[in-house]
C-alpha cells in the first residue's frame, strides 16, 4: 500500500497530464457531453426565458404563452418596484438575520463538540452516528417535529415547566420573536451535526507529533490551539462556514412546515417570499427580476470571493 | 488532548446532553406515530413522553385500512406518494450519477470539459427558488409537470454536482497503473472505463448513489412546485394531512414522517466515511 503511495507521489507531473490520444478526446468529449447538456439546458435557455419575462408583467394566467409576453412589457419598472418593495427588503433583512445567528452557533457548538471527540473514549463511534441523525433526517420531517415540539402543549413548554417549575404554555409558533427563536431552534438542531462533522474531520488532520512537541514545549492547551490547530483549519474553517451560509440563505422547508413564514410575515425568509409571490400572486414577471436580482448579487459575490483566494493561492506561492 | 478525570467527566455530560438535544425531536414524533388519537395532543400533566397504549392505527389510517376513531377519511392514502417519491428519487440518483460519473471521468482522465467544476457549483450555489419561474415553464411546455420522470430529471440536474465532484475525487484517487496495462493489453479506452475502472470503483459509486438519493429524498420545495396531485411526493402530502375538523392530524403526520426519515438516517449512517467529502464537494477527505 505504501509503495504504491510513493510511487504515485514521484510521477506528478506525468500522471497530472491527460491522456490526448485522438481517441482519449473523442471519448472524453463523448463521456462529459451528457452533463454539459444539462447544464447547458438548465443554465443558459432558463436565464434567458428569466431575464426576457422579468421585464414583462406577464402571469401563468394571462392566457398567453410566455413567449407572447412582451405583449405586457414594462421595461425596467420590476426592477424600480423592487427597489422600493419594502416586504422584499425586510426579506432579505430577516433572511441575513437568521444567517448571523444559525451560522455561527452551529460553527461554535460544532467546534466545541468536535473538539471533544478528537481523541478516543469508550463509547465514541456509537455517540459519533447519534450525533450525525438530524442532518439526516428529511428537512421537512425535521420541520414537523419542531412544528409539533413548539405547541402551546407541546413537550418544550412541558420541558420548561419542569425546569422552572411554573406551568408554561406559550404558544410559540404564534407570536413573531418566539416563531424567530423556534424556527432558528430547528436550523441549529439540524445542521449543528454537519459543522461537527466536516470540523472534526479537520481536527483529526492536524499532526499529532506538532501538537506532542509543542507539549512537551510547555504550550498551554489554549496556546497549541491559536497557533497549531487553527492554521491548519483556516481552510476547512472556511469551507464549513461557506457551505452552511449559502444553505442557509436559501432556507425554506423546516421554516415553511412550521411556519409558513408567519405569524404574518414575522419569518419570511427570502425563498419563502419568492415562493409566495409564485403561488399567490402569480405575477411571475416580477419573481423572474426578483430571482434575477438574487442571481446577479450572489454572482457578484461569489466572483469576488474566487478572486480573493486565488490572490491568497498567488500570495502563497510567491 | 486532556487525560484529566475532571475533563473526562466534562466530556460525558456534555456529549450525554448533547445526544439528548439531538434525540429528543426525533423520539418525540417516533412516539406520536404509535399513539392512538386521545394521547395526540395531551398537554400538561396528561402529556407522556412513551405511548401509555400503543397501537399501530395511524400506520393504518394512512394506509387507508382503518378509521377507527378517526372521523375523517383520506381521500387518498399514503401509498401513491411514497411510490412517487421511491420513483422520482431513485431515477433521478441514476440520472445524476450516470452523467456525472461518465463526466467525472472524462474530466479526470482525458481532461474534457474543464468548465464543468464551476458550472455545477454555481448551479448548487443558487437557491432553487431564483430559477424556478423558467424551469416551471418548461416543464409544462414538456407536459413534465406532476408526472414522476419530471421530478426525476430535476432531481438528476439538482444533485449532479454532487454526483460529478464525488466520483471526480474518486477517480482521482485511483492509481492508474492497471489501467495503463489493460491499454498496453490492447483494450479500447471505453472498454478500460466500463470492463475495469467501473468495477474496481463499485464501492465509491454505492456510496454516492446513497448520497444524491438521501439528496433526492429529502426534497419538499421543488416537488412542491412541480407535482400538484398524482404524483406529489411524501413531504408534499404530508403537509395536506390535516383537516378542518380535527385540525393536525398529529399521529398520522408522524407516522408517515417516520417512514420518510428512517431510509436516509440509515443510508447515511452506513455511509458515515463519505459523508465529508459528499459534502464538501469533495475538498476534504475524511
Amino acid at each position: 500500500m505504501s509503495a504504491v503511495a510513493t510511487e504515485k507521489k514521484l510521477p506528478i507531473a506525468a500522471s497530472e497530464t491527460s491522456d490526448t490520444a485522438p481517441e482519449a478526446r473523442r471519448l472524453g468529449l463523448l463521456l462529459t457531453l451528457p452533463a454539459q447538456v444539462l447544464v447547458l439546458f438548465i443554465a443558459l435557455f432558463p436565464l434567458l426565458m428569466q431575464l426576457y419575462i422579468s421585464m414583462t408583467d406577464w402571469s401563468p394566467l394571462d392566457g398567453v404563452g410566455w413567449w407572447q409576453a412582451w405583449q405586457s412589457w414594462n421595461s425596467f419598472a420590476n426592477y424600480t418596484d423592487l427597489a422600493v418593495d419594502g416586504r422584499f427588503w425586510s426579506a432579505l433583512g430577516r433572511t441575513a438575520l437568521i444567517m448571523a445567528i444559525c451560522v455561527p452557533v452551529e460553527f461554535l457548538l460544532g467546534l466545541g463538540l468536535a473538539i471533544l471527540f478528537i481523541d478516543d473514549f469508550v463509547g465514541k463511534r456509537l455517540f459519533y452516528s447519534i450525533m450525525l441523525i438530524p442532518m439526516m433526517v428529511v428537512p421537512a420531517v425535521a420541520g414537523y417535529m419542531f412544528f409539533m415540539l413548539f405547541q402551546s402543549g407541546g413537550p418544550i413548554n412541558n420541558i420548561l415547566s419542569t425546569l422552572t417549575g411554573t406551568p408554561i404554555t406559550l404558544a410559540w409558533l404564534s407570536s413573531p420573536t418566539t416563531a424567530l427563536i423556534a424556527v432558528m431552534v430547528a436550523d441549529i438542531w439540524q445542521w449543528t451535526p454537519l459543522m461537527f462533522l466536516i470540523l472534526l474531520a479537520g481536527l483529526v488532520g492536524v499532526p499529532e507529533d506538532q501538537m506532542r512537541a509543542a507539549t512537551l514545549l510547555g504550550a498551554s492547551w489554549a496556546q497549541r490551539f491559536r497557533t497549531i490547530v487553527l492554521p491548519k483549519m483556516k481552510t476547512i474553517i472556511i469551507i464549513a462556514l461557506a457551505i452552511r451560509v449559502i444553505e442557509n440563505f436559501k432556507i425554506f422547508d423546516t421554516l415553511y412546515i412550521m411556519t409558513g413564514g408567519g405569524p404574518g410575515v414575522a419569518t419570511e425568509t427570502i425563498s419563502v417570499y419568492i415562493y409566495k409571490v409564485t403561488q399567490q400572486d402569480l405575477i411571475w414577471g416580477y419573481v423572474a427580476a426578483i430571482a434575477l436580482a438574487i442571481l446577479l448579487v450572489l454572482s457578484i459575490l461569489v466572483a469576488f470571493a474566487i478572486g480573493r483566494m486565488n490572490a491568497a493561492r498567488k500570495e502563497r506561492v510567491a | 488532548m486532556n487525560r484529566s478525570l475532571p475533563f473526562e467527566i466534562f466530556r460525558y455530560c456534555t456529549i450525554l446532553a448533547a445526544l439528548a438535544v439531538t434525540l429528543v425531536p426525533t423520539v418525540w414524533m417516533a412516539s406520536m406515530a404509535f399513539k392512538p388519537i386521545a394521547e395526540w395532543s395531551a398537554s400538561g400533566a396528561d402529556l407522556t413522553w412513551w405511548p401509555r397504549n400503543p397501537t399501530l392505527d395511524n400506520f393504518r389510517f394512512i394506509f387507508g385500512t382503518s378509521t377507527t376513531d378517526l372521523i375523517v377519511a383520506l381521500d387518498r392514502t399514503a401509498a401513491k406518494p411514497i411510490v412517487a417519491s421511491l420513483l422520482s428519487a431513485i431515477f433521478g440518483t441514476l440520472i445524476a450519477m450516470v452523467c456525472g460519473t461518465s463526466a467525472a471521468y472524462g474530466l479526470s482522465r482525458f481532461g474534457s470539459g474543464q468548465n464543468l467544476p464551476l458550472a455545477l457549483i454555481q448551479l448548487r450555489l443558487f437557491p432553487p427558488m431564483a430559477v424556478m419561474i423558467p424551469v416551471m415553464i418548461m416543464w409544462a411546455f414538456f407536459g413534465m409537470i406532476d408526472t414522476w420522470w419530471g421530478l426525476s430529471l430535476i432531481y438528476g440536474i439538482v444533485t449532479l454536482p454532487f454526483a460529478f465532484w464525488l466520483m471526480k475525487t474518486f477517480f482521482d484517487d485511483m492509481p492508474r497503473e492497471i489501467e495503463d496495462a489493460a491499454l498496453v493489453e490492447g483494450c479500447t479506452r471505453m472498454r478500460v472505463f466500463m470492463k475495469i475502472t467501473l468495477p474496481m470503483m463499485r464501492p465509491a459509486l454505492a456510496s454516492s448513489a446513497l448520497f444524491v438519493f438521501i439528496l433526492n429524498w429529502s426534497d419538499y420545495l421543488i416537488s412542491l412546485l412541480l407535482t400538484t396531485r398524482e404524483w406529489v411526493t411524501i413531504p408534499v402530502y404530508m403537509a395536506s394531512l390535516s383537516s378542518s375538523m380535527t385540525g393536525q392530524l398529529y399521529g398520522a403526520k408522524a407516522a408517515l414522517g417516520l417512514i420518510a426519515a428512517v431510509p436516509p438516517v440509515v443510508m447515511g449512517i452506513a455511509i458515515q466515511r463519505h459523508l465529508v467529502r459528499g459534502l464538501t464537494f469533495g475538498a476534504l477527505k475524511q
